[in-house]
C-alpha cells in the first residue's frame, strides 16, 4: 500500500471534490486495510501487515525452532518414503523385535513382525500430516463459510449453527467421529478426513461468526456499503482479510488436534487399516509390547506425535504473537 | 429463576432428543444387520427374532421396521430406563451402566479432586509471585502438558513405571493393568492401582486450571480494589487470599463444568490403556467390537451429564456471585 490519495471530500487542492470511478475504488480498497494507515506524520509504513508479522515471527525463536523441527518431519516423510519403497510393510522373519541403535540395516529396530521401524515411522507421519493438513482445509471451508455467512446475515443460519455446536460440545466427540465412521462404511482414510471435517469445523465456524459479528458494524464496512459495494464484496474484499488473524492461528492449532485425534482414532483401529502404519495403529499392540519389554515399539510412534503436535503448538503461538503483538 | 431453570432443562431435554435421533440414525445405517456382529450358530433364529424384537427393530415375526418407528420404540424404552440389550454381553446396556458407573466416578472424580487441589494452588502461587522460577516452570509444564493428549501420557507412564521402574532396585513399579480382583474392597490395593490412571487424567487439567487461574489472578490483582486495600495497610497476605482470591476463584466454577466432558473423552481410552472397569473401558471395547447399543448409551449417559453439570455450574455461579441474575 502505498500513499493514500487526499480524500475527494473536504477542502482539497482542486477545491471540488473529484468523484471518479478511480477515485472510489483505490479509497475503497484502502478501507478494506485499515491496518495499514500513514501514521500521524504523513509517513506510510514501509512493509506490510504481512511481511511484519513474518519478520516478528522469525524473531521469535522457539517458534521459528519448531518451525524447523516441522519442517524436517515433512520433508523427511515426503522423501524418505520413495527411497525406503516397501520397507514399510516387508517383514523379516529371521529378526523381529530386534532393539534399536543396533544395526545399520533396522536403525530404530523391527516390530514385531520384522517390520523396520523407522520406514513405518515416516510413513506414518504422511498419514498423519495428510490427514491434518486436509481435515484442517475442511474445517476452512466448511467452517469459514457457514461461520461467516451467519456471522454476516444472522438469522436462521446462525441459530442452526450454534445450536449444531451446543450437540457436538455435549457429546463425547471421539465417540462422535466412530459413530460417523463406522456408519459411513468403514476405515478409510478418505471417510476419516471427511468425518474430522464435518464433525470438527465448529470452533472456527464460531470464530469466524464473532468475527464477522464486530467487523460488520465497523465503520469501514458501511463505509463500503455507502460506496455501493455489494455483499459478496464486502464479505470477500472488506471483512474476510481483517477476520483471518485469528482465524489463521485457530487453523494451525487445529492440524496438531486433528493429528492427534487421528492418533486417537487409529489407535481404536478406526484410521487406516493395516499393513499401512500410522502412528495411531502402531500403538494398538502396546500391552504385548510392555509386557515383552518391548517399550521402544510404543515410545517411538508416541514421541513422534508428541513432538508433532508440540512443534505445531509452538509455531501456532508464534503466529499468535506476530499476528497480535498486543496480546502478548 | 425458577423460570430460567425451566428454560435451561427444555433447551437440555430438546438437544438430548436431537442428539439421539441424530446418533439413532447414524447407528442404524450402518452396513451390516446387528446381530450379525456377535453372530452365533448355536443360537436359534426364533432367539435372534425375539432379541430384534426386544431391541425394537423389528415385529415378532421378525420383520424389521422403518428406521422412524424403531426410533420411536427406542425412545419410548428408554424412557422407561431400558436402552436395549448389548450384542456382546447380552444383557441390558442400563445394567452394565450401573455395574461400571461408580468405578468410573471414582476414578474420574479423583482425578478431577486431584487436579483442582493441585492445579488452582499452583495457578495461585504463579500469579503472586509472577515471573519466578516456579511461574516460569509451571507455565513451561503446563504448556507441555496441554500438548500431550492423556492416552499417550498413559502410555509414557506404563512405559516408566510399569516397564522401567519395575526392573529397578528400589521396585517401585506400579501395576500395568486395572483394578486388582480384590476390586473395591482393598482401598490400599485400590490406591495402588488408581495412582496411574489418575495421573495420566489429571495432567492435562492439571495445566489448564493453573494456567487459567494465573490469568484470572493476575486480572484481579491489577484491579483498583486491590491497590485500595493494599494503600489501607492490609498485609499482602490478606489482599491476596481474602480479597483477590474470592474473585478470582469464580470462573474455575464454569472451567470445572468445561472439564468434565473434555475427562470422560479422555477416559474412553484412558481406562481402555489401563483397564479400569469403568464406563469408558465399556466403551472403548464397544468401540472395538462396534456394539452399539452400549456407544449409544454412553453417548446418551455422557450427554445428559453434559447438560446437567452445564445447569449445575450456571447456577452454582448466580450463587456465588450475587451480580448474577437470571
Amino acid at each position: 500500500m502505498a500513499q493514500v490519495p487526499p480524500l475527494p471530500i473536504g477542502p482539497s487542492a482542486g477545491g471540488v471534490p473529484q468523484l471518479s470511478v478511480e477515485t472510489t475504488v483505490q479509497q475503497e480498497r484502502d478501507l478494506a486495510q485499515p491496518g495499514v494507515r500513514p501514521d500521524e506524520f504523513g509517513q506510510a509504513p514501509e512493509l506490510g501487515f504481512w511481511r511484519l508479522s513474518v519478520m516478528r515471527f522469525l524473531h521469535h525463536r522457539v517458534a521459528t525452532g519448531a518451525l524447523i523441527i516441522l519442517g524436517v518431519i515433512v520433508l523427511s516423510a515426503i522423501i524418505v518414503p520413495i527411497i525406503t519403497g516397501d520397507l514399510y510393510r516387508i517383514q523379516d522373519y529371521r529378526h523381529p523385535f530386534k532393539p534399536p541403535f543396533q544395526s545399520f540395516q533396522h536403525v530404530l529396530g523391527t516390530d514385531d513382525l520384522g517390520r523396520d521401524e523407522f520406514a513405518r515411522l515416516l510413513r506414518g507421519a504422511r498419514v498423519s500430516i495428510m490427514v491434518g493438513v486436509l481435515a484442517v482445509t475442511g474445517y476452512l471451508l466448511i467452517g469459514g463459510t457457514l461461520g461467516a455467512l451467519a456471522g454476516y446475515y444472522g438469522g436462521w443460519l446462525d441459530n442452526a449453527l450454534m445450536r449444531f455446536t451446543d450437540i457436538i460440545i455435549s457429546a463425547p466427540f471421539l465417540l462422535v467421529v466412530i459413530a460417523v465412521t463406522a456408519a459411513t462404511g468403514g476405515v478409510r482414510l478418505s471417510t476419516v478426513i471427511i468425518v474430522i471435517a464435518a464433525t470438527g469445523w465448529y470452533e472456527i465456524g464460531r470464530l469466524m461468526r464473532a468475527q464477522f459479528l464486530v467487523l460488520r458494524e465497523q465503520e469501514f464496512v458501511q463505509a463500503a456499503r455507502a460506496l455501493g459495494a455489494s455483499n459478496t464484496r464486502i464479505i470477500l474484499r472488506h471483512i474476510l482479510p481483517n477476520a483471518l488473524a485469528p482465524i489463521i492461528v485457530s487453523a494451525t492449532l487445529g492440524v496438531s488436534g486433528i493429528i492427534l485425534l487421528e492418533a486417537a482414532l487409529g489407535f481404536l483401529g478406526y484410521s487406516i487399516p493395516p499393513p499401512e502404519p500410522s502412528w495411531g495403529n502402531m500403538l494398538t499392540e502396546f500391552e504385548q509390547y510392555l509386557l515383552e519389554d518391548k517399550t521402544y515399539l510404543v515410545f517411538f510412534p508416541a514421541t513422534a506425535l508428541v513432538v508433532t503436535a508440540l512443534a505445531i503448538n509452538l509455531i501456532g503461538d508464534g503466529i499468535r504473537d506476530a499476528l497480535d503483538p498486543r496480546q502478548r | 429463576m425458577t423460570f430460567y431453570v425451566i428454560r435451561r432443562l427444555a433447551i437440555g431435554v430438546f438437544l438430548l432428543f436431537l442428539m439421539s435421533a441424530m446418533f439413532f440414525t447414524l447407528t442404524r445405517i450402518t452396513p451390516g444387520a446387528p446381530i450379525s456382529v456377535g453372530e452365533n450358530p448355536r443360537i436359534h433364529q426364533s432367539v435372534i427374532i425375539q432379541r430384534l424384537h426386544r431391541l425394537g427393530l423389528t415385529d415378532e415375526q421378525g420383520n424389521s421396521y422403518p428406521i422412524p418407528q424403531q426410533y420411536v420404540l427406542y425412545m419410548g424404552a428408554l424412557l422407561h430406563g431400558d436402552l436395549g440389550d448389548s450384542f456382546i454381553y447380552n444383557r441390558p446396556v442400563t445394567t452394565l451402566l450401573m455395574q461400571r458407573l461408580p468405578n468410573t466416578i471414582l476414578l474420574l472424580g479423583t482425578a478431577l479432586l486431584v487436579a483442582l487441589a493441585i492445579g488452582i494452588p499452583l495457578g495461585i502461587f504463579a500469579a503472586t509471585h509472577q515471573y519466578s522460577k516456579l511461574d516460569m516452570t509451571t507455565s513451561l509444564v503446563s504448556y507441555v502438558g496441554v500438548s500431550i493428549p492423556s492416552f499417550v501420557l498413559g502410555l509414557y507412564l506404563l512405559i516408566i513405571f510399569g516397564a522401567f521402574l519395575k526392573q529397578s532396585p528400589l521396585h517401585w513399579g506400579f501395576p500395568l493393568f486395572g483394578m486388582h480382583s480384590g476390586g473395591v474392597d482393598d482401598p490400599i490395593d485400590l490406591l495402588y492401582h488408581m495412582v496411574l490412571p489418575v495421573t495420566s487424567l489429571a495432567i492435562l487439567e492439571i495445566a489448564i486450571f493453573s494456567r487459567f487461574m494465573r490469568a484470572s489472578m493476575l486480572e484481579v490483582l491489577h484491579q483498583d480494589y486491590i491497590r485500595t486495600a493494599r494503600a489501607k495497610g492490609l498485609s499482602i497476605e490478606k489482599v491476596n487470599y481474602k480479597h483477590a482470591l474470592r474473585n478470582a476463584i469464580l470462573p474455575i466454577i464454569t472451567l470445572v463444568a468445561i472439564a468434565i466432558p473434555q475427562i470422560v473423552n479422555g477416559a474412553i481410552i484412558t481406562e481402555g490403556i489401563f483397564s479400569w472397569p469403568g464406563t469408558g473401558q465399556l466403551a472403548f471395547q464397544a468401540v472395538v467390537t462396534r456394539d452399539y447399543p452400549v456407544i449409544l448409551g454412553v453417548v446418551m449417559l455422557v450427554a445428559a451429564g453434559t447438560v446437567l453439570f452445564n445447569l449445575i455450574a450456571d447456577l452454582t455461579y448466580a450463587v456465588a456471585d450475587p451480580r448474577i441474575r437470571y
